[in-house]
């Protein structure tokens, strides 16, 4: 028994989002959280620990992605975070 | 559970699942033989480890075969020894004396000769598997510069990980209930299903911790160290693996030679001392014969201390210890994990035991994979679906399968070749591992039989298995009794392993073909139904 068809996203273009919002989205959310985390603790720390938890939430963040019910939504929210967490840095480059 | 977040699970599963699936096998198959790497070259080689205890090797004699290549003045010397092995890794880097024009390299050095061998040369067939596993053989499509294979391998290690979890998301509920269902004897599709969930959750921590250090080793340095290095640490990776990688120190060169020649054995010996109870590993010789010269020399003893090596640092101007490690001291959370990521990974850290287990593990994990395949195709195949996409589907199975199961022969046979071939050289071992794998798969393919294609290698497999120990006894004479009475423990191990693999797949062909004489007997007679 394959997956329900029903409860899948039927148009190519959702589904092309939410492909992406997943991969590429997930993946700068996850790094622009390590890096904020960096700004603030001890960042050999962080970077040790980036060794798994990197890919761990980026995964989790995958799942999230194809939970959700529209694809634009979901890279904005994906687009908003990467920002909020890469304020700091934002805030440096635009300070020089 | 939400009707529609389990439909997703499932559907991401499945394609993501589907999409890696051959690759996966690859690696997990070519990875499973990887932790015996080093056996399988004393193996082939015929060199047993015929000096265990390496805490008597004679450093001042590695350094002067060195030398004698080249001149190491302000070069950093790295020798390793492996309790496993007589091979000895020894590696030099380029001078900091920019006069001196040679590069550096990489060799390995036995343990008892003091030969000097190139990589290129001493090319083995453990070397390929291990390489195999990470697709490397692959990097050439992308030409210089861009690892195409490791990329690869990376992103299917990743997807590998998001397949993981939603696996265990799908089958969340039934984790518990249907642990013990087991119906080997009902229609195919419940085999596939028990088969899959079943050994899936018996070798889910392991398979996450796989996925996890396996994406980590691949694509960690595009993806992560390079963008975090360019917005923490001024754009320099040096600068950033040097405060996080445990022992990378920078040690100013001074361009002033040393007016005496270092005596490493001392330095050696010395370290012993301070670090008793550990095994002495490796030996780093920063800046040699300069005056900014230091001595590294790290010793583990995992019983006693997990993640932590023990280290001595040696100034090479004064000859006195500049730093202390010992073994049981508290340890730091950076070099945990530094060495947690890699001992998990490579399962070095209870002997043969954790690796046979780990073996095991990981052919488990091969059949997790062709269970999931079958499971596809199974499911697809239903009236309802249309004629061209169940054809597609069945190719794309028919395919999948001929691939990774005709691996099992080819690896069996490889051994064999490289057995009667004592010149098997990098150029040997590819044209013969790759031009078999593509001539069986092409056959089975064009076969269009899953159970055949499962059959006949599980026989052949079994045969060709079965006859590595006697093609090993015929070559070298160290039969496997032989081994045990010199305890040759490497080439043994790789003589029982496929006595043990050839056996097993015997026994499991004559159950299948058994199995399906039966099916056919029932089926001719008249009362079967």
């Amino acid at each position: 028994m394959p997956a329900n068809k029903k409860h899948l996203t039927a148009s190519p273009w959702q589904r092309l989002l939410k492909v992406t919002a997943a991969f590429v989205g997930g993946y700068m959310v996850s790094m622009s959280f390590h890096l904020l985390l960096m700004a603030f603790m001890d960042r050999t720390t962080v970077f040790i620990t980036m060794r798994f938890s990197v890919y761990i939430l980026w995964a989790a963040l995958m799942v999230i992605a194809f939970l959700a019910k529209n694809g634009w939504k979901i890279w904005g929210i994906y687009l908003g975070l990467s920002l909020i967490f890469f304020l700091p840095y934002l805030l440096k480059m635009m300070g020089k | 559970m939400n009707l529609r977040n389990y439909n997703i699970y499932f559907h991401t599963h499945t394609i993501s699942g589907i999409i890696i699936s051959l690759i996966l096998y690859v690696i997990f198959f070519a990875g499973s033989f990887a932790f015996f790497k080093t056996e399988i070259a004393s193996w082939q080689k015929n060199t047993p480890n015929s000096v265990v205890e390496k805490s008597g090797t004679d450093m001042n004699r590695i350094r002067d075969t060195m030398a004698a290549g080249m001149d190491l003045y302000g070069r950093d010397l790295y020798i390793t020894l492996n309790e496993r092995t007589s091979r000895m890794t020894v590696s030099a880097s380029a001078s900091k004396d920019t006069t001196i024009k040679d590069k550096g390299g990489f060799f390995y050095m036995d343990a008892t000769s003091f030969k000097k061998q190139d990589y290129r040369k001493s090319y083995d067939l453990g070397e390929f598997l291990y390489r195999l596993h990470f697709l490397a053989p692959l990097n050439v499509i992308g030409g210089r510069g861009f690892l195409f294979g490791y990329y690869l391998a990376g992103l299917v290690a990743f997807l590998f990980l998001f397949a993981i979890i939603t696996g265990t998301l799908v089958h969340w509920k039934k984790i518990v209930s249907n642990f013990y269902v087991f119906r080997p004897w009902e229609k195919l599709k419940t085999l596939w299903t028990d088969i899959h969930t079943a050994l899936g959750v018996i070798t889910l921590p392991f398979l996450f911790v796989f996925a996890v250090t396996g994406t980590y080793y691949l694509v960690s340095f595009p993806l992560v160290t390079q963008p975090t290095a360019k917005v923490q640490y001024g754009g320099s990776t040096d600068s950033l693996f040097q405060q996080t990688i445990p022992g990378r120190t920078n040690y100013a060169f001074e361009d002033k030679k040393l007016n005496h020649v270092p005596d490493l054995n001392a330095y050696f010996k010395d370290a012993q001392q301070k670090l008793k109870g550990a095994e002495l590993r490796n030996l780093i010789v920063y800046n040699y014969g300069d005056q900014g010269m230091r001595i590294r020399i790290s010793a583990v003893n995992q019983q006693r201390s997990f993640t932590e090596p023990g280290t001595v640092i040696y100034n090479g101007k004064t000859g006195k210890v500049e730093k202390l490690t010992p073994i049981d001291q508290k340890g730091s959370y950076i070099k945990a994990v530094d060495s947690l990521v890699y001992s998990l990974h490579f399962g070095n850290y209870g002997g043969n035991i954790v690796r046979i287990l780990y073996f095991l593990l990981g052919i488990a994990g091969c059949i997790v994979i062709i269970s999931g395949v079958m499971i596809w195709l199974v499911a697809r195949n239903k009236k309802n679906i249309p004629e061209k996409k169940r054809r597609f589907n069945e190719w794309l199975a028919n395919i999948y399968l001929s691939a990774s199961i005709g691996m099992y022969p080819v690896t069996a046979a490889a051994f064999i070749a490289v057995k009667l071939n004592p010149g098997a050289d990098r150029g040997f071992v590819y044209s013969f591992y790759f031009w078999v794998w593509l001539v069986i798969t092409i056959l089975l393919v064009l076969r269009r039989n899953n159970y055949k294609t499962t059959r006949d290698c599980l026989l052949i497999g079994g045969l060709l298995g079965v006859a590595i120990p006697i093609v090993n006894g015929l070559v070298t004479g160290n039969w496997i009794w032989v081994s045990m009475r010199h305890g040759y423990t490497d080439i043994l191990l790789i003589d029982l392993l496929w006595t043990v693999i050839g056996i097993t797949s015997l026994v499991t062909w004559l159950l299948v073909v058994r199995q399906q004489q039966e099916k056919l007997l029932h089926k001719l007679s008249p009362s079967g139904v």
